[in-house]
């Protein structure tokens, strides 16, 4: 039994995004090309002083090689700094709890997931995770990895503006997306958090005593502000193991609503910076066109089957009807609507936190969420799910401008071999990333069921898919660890390859498209132009991006999730 | 942005006073040595772990602590004076005059983490529940013959979801009516008053906190 009204809350939520998107989107812009913005007076002279110590300066732009390489060094940084202090965690201070050491694996598939957005886990935060590790270390990576992220956004985007070939400066775009937007806007949405109920102290262990005696241990921690940065960076790790569905994380309906709101903020607006930065304002709603089509039909269906009766349960005797959807590794206090709206904003916007079980859901609900992996630009995480969304759009736009003898180009930039070579690349290299080492797992006999698992062939197929899918899209939200455990020297190993491939390949290529269009004239657009602020064309990109994302994934969907659909198991 | 034309070796420069405005990259700023980048990065990498790691948690916990002490610490509950659990976390409260929580599949302990879930499917989540059913009705003295909410039996994501459905709640009034000397109309207006509704329609769900309503009811028991 489902309440339509029950809807209305979400349809809300959702519509007050849309119309906030425009004004932020239109203020990234402006952080983006350094044009007047609210806080300057303190933050300008802020920077400048940042900028000396750093040595660089705004007016050194780079070329696309340039930026790359400055990205690369700042991440590996970042990695290095986790990796030593996951591997010496129980010598580093904040370590309460009697967090072990992590494994050099474990430490590098950490490291790793951590600095690539992707906040993936093969631990338990509560056991495995010192203080230190969740408030030092990892925080690290979640701001850097979020600000990496806008910042390439933002470097493609200038591309399209310029003519000297440089895509402006990293580590100018870094301190700016920290400043301007990260740390004002976590700081201010972990007070929102902490008034939603939401711990934040220092005080690690709590031992109390509960009714029936014994004794319970209470973990507590700066959870607002872990969960604040974590979801508006699209990372999606949890301070808790159970992440967004711990009500120590998740604390009521409101908060449920408010950290939607806070996970969809910046990639919704994204496609409005872009407007903003190509000075093109029509240019945004075609792709919120193409987002808000796939996201509000992945929704339906998530929805529609997850309030659908679990066919399997009918021979149960003595279990009341199902109301307010299927209860199985759910939370009491959501409504239906409220918690797929958050598992699917979550996972289309590859924050990848969970507030449900995945593990427990319908095999179609959980087909919806590997599509969005799949395309991973619908609107996909911080920065790179927009700018995977254009490099679909620089495929597309040249497919179909062969096809109707057009001039390849966009924006007044030609489309020419070299960046159609890129785009091709990043998109394909997606799927190679999940089914080359799925193969190998499967086939190499690296799938190991935990004791009391479930090594049923499909379920099981699913589960290492979804493993890699996750990995691929930096997404980090994960099935179980039910029907595979991935807590091995091989699922580290070859998890942490899929997602640094999967993070840097794609920014790559994003960065190097960007160079190309930096280094051509504009030319002004002629009889043969396509126009791209039309609804045409997001009928067109919509199309191509399902029929490509179908058509890659087809055979090993039909493996694994398609398997137990047909097949009720 | 056009680029400038060079006609004279030495431009004039014009006192510009104000803020600078970096919009148009000068084409003379050099690019960065490997020794410049990797200084930047350094520098850059201490700035925000200084930021991240200690600024940024330890300014929003001061915030916290000024503004909403009790949320910021847990949201503590206590009984006679001493720790008995957070308003948030789920505990074991099988005893026959308590109401009880959703079953954990981790005993309701916090270190544990998350659970691992039972598959749409699997024959496993049908036995669950049908153990977990007889259990409530073997020690849960239900006078009901009927069905037992779902929501109530089911699994919860977290293993300490601390609310149930308010049907879960209602049909264990009969015993904990006969544990106490409670009688049963009063249970159900003291449930009814403990049950959490929307403050808004249809958002969220109607819920009663068990371990709240428990505290609750021991002082009325003389406990």
């Amino acid at each position: 039994m489902f309440e339509l009204q029950s809807l209305w809350d979400v349809i809300v939520l959702i519509a007050l995004v849309i119309a906030v998107a425009p004004f932020f989107g239109a203020y990234l812009g402006r952080v983006y090309m350094d044009r007047p913005a609210f806080g300057d007076v303190i933050l300008l002279r802020i920077e400048t002083v940042i900028y000396r110590l750093l040595g660089t300066s705004p007016r050194r732009s780079m070329r696309a090689k340039e930026y790359l390489f400055a990205l690369l060094i700042v991440n590996l940084g970042v990695f290095a700094f986790l990796y030593v202090f996951f591997v010496f965690q129980s010598v580093l201070p904040l370590d309460a709890t009697g967090a072990p050491n992590m494994s050099w694996t474990l430490a590098f598939h950490s490291a790793a997931s951590f600095t690539t957005n992707t906040d993936f886990t093969h631990f338990t935060n509560e056991s495995q995770m010192s203080l230190g590790s969740l408030m030092i270390a990892w925080p690290l990576a979640l701001f850097c990895s979020a600000a990496t992220g806008l910042s390439v956004a933002a470097a493609m985007f200038r591309g399209f503006t310029r003519k000297d070939g440089t895509l402006g400066n990293f580590y100018v775009d870094m301190v700016r997306t920290t400043t301007r937007i990260l740390l004002p806007l976590s700081v201010l949405f972990a007070v929102v958090l902490v008034l939603m109920g939401v711990p934040e102290t220092l005080t690690n262990v709590v031992v109390a005593h509960p009714l029936t005696g014994g004794t319970q241990e209470l973990i507590f921690g700066p959870v607002a502000s872990y969960t604040s940065m974590s979801l508006l960076g699209t990372n999606g790790g949890g301070f808790y193991s159970a992440n967004a569905a711990s009500p120590l994380a998740n604390p009521s309906a409101v908060s449920n609503l408010f950290e939607v709101f806070v996970m969809m903020l910046i990639p919704f607006s994204t496609p409005f910076a872009f407007a903003a930065v190509v000075r093109k304002r029509n240019e945004a709603w075609p792709y919120m066109g193409t987002i808000l089509i796939v996201f509000a039909v992945a929704l339906g269906l998530f929805i529609a089957y997850q309030a659908a009766t679990n066919p399997s349960l009918i021979d149960v005797s003595s279990l009341g009807a199902q109301t307010n959807g299927y209860p199985v590794g759910q939370e009491t206090r959501f409504s239906l609507p409220e918690a797929s709206l958050f598992q699917v904003v979550s996972v289309y916007s590859n924050v990848g936190a969970n507030n449900m079980m995945i593990g427990a859901l319908s095999p179609v609900a959980q087909l919806v969420l590997l599509f969005g992996m799949f395309t991973q630009s619908t609107p996909g995480g911080e920065g790179t799910g927009f700018a995977t969304l254009l490099l679909f759009a620089v495929l597309g736009i040249f497919v179909g401008g062969l096809m109707v003898g057009r001039t390849p180009e966009y924006l007044g930039k030609k489309i020419s071999t070299g960046q159609v070579r890129w785009s091709a690349l990043a998109l394909l290299i997606h799927p190679a990333s999940i089914l080359i080492p799925f193969v190998i797992a499967v086939t190499g006999g690296f799938v190991t069921v935990d004791s009391g698992g479930i090594a049923s062939s499909a379920h099981t197929f699913t589960a290492v898919l979804y493993e890699f899918t996750s990995e691929s899209a930096n997404n980090g939200s994960a099935l179980s660890s039910n029907y595979i455990n991935d807590a091995t020297p091989f699922f580290n190993l070859a998890g942490a390859a899929v997602m640094l491939v999967g993070r840097f390949v794609p920014i790559a290529a994003m960065l190097m498209v960007g160079g190309k269009f930096a280094e051509q004239d504009v030319l002004p657009p002629g009889p043969g132009t396509l126009r791209t602020a039309s609804a045409t064309f997001t009928i067109y990109i919509t199309l191509f991006l399902v029929i490509v994302s179908v058509l890659l994934f087809l055979p090993v969907i039909a493996l694994g999730p398609l398997a137990q659909i047909v097949g009720g198991g | 942005m056009s680029a400038p034309v060079p006609t004279s070796p030495t431009p004039v420069r014009t006192a510009t006073a104000g803020p600078p405005t970096p919009a148009a990259p000068s084409p003379s700023a050099p690019s960065h040595s490997t020794a410049g980048h990797v200084r930047a990065t350094v520098v850059f990498l201490v700035l925000m772990i200084v930021v991240a790691g200690f600024v940024y948690p330890l300014v929003v916990t001061e915030i916290a602590e000024a503004i909403d002490p009790g949320a910021a610490n847990g949201s503590l509950l206590y009984h006679n004076g001493t720790v008995v659990g957070s308003e948030l976390v789920a505990q074991n409260l099988s005893a026959p005059w308590l109401f009880w929580e959703r079953p954990s599949l981790t005993d309701y302990n916090l270190t544990l983490g998350a659970p691992t879930p039972y598959g749409y499917s699997e024959p496993a989540l049908q036995s669950l529940l049908n153990e977990t059913i007889a259990y409530m009705k073997e020690y849960g003295n239900f006078t009901v013959n009927g069905t037992l909410p779902f929501w109530w039996v089911a699994p919860s994501a977290s293993s300490i979801d601390p609310d149930v459905v308010p049907d879960a709640v209602l049909i264990q009034i009969p015993r904990v009516a006969n544990a106490t000397n409670l009688s049963i109309p009063f249970l159900q207006s003291f449930v009814n008053a403990h049950t959490v509704n929307p403050v808004v329609p249809y958002v969220g769900v109607p819920y009663v906190n068990v371990l709240e309503l428990d505290l609750a009811l021991l002082p009325l028991e003389g406990r």
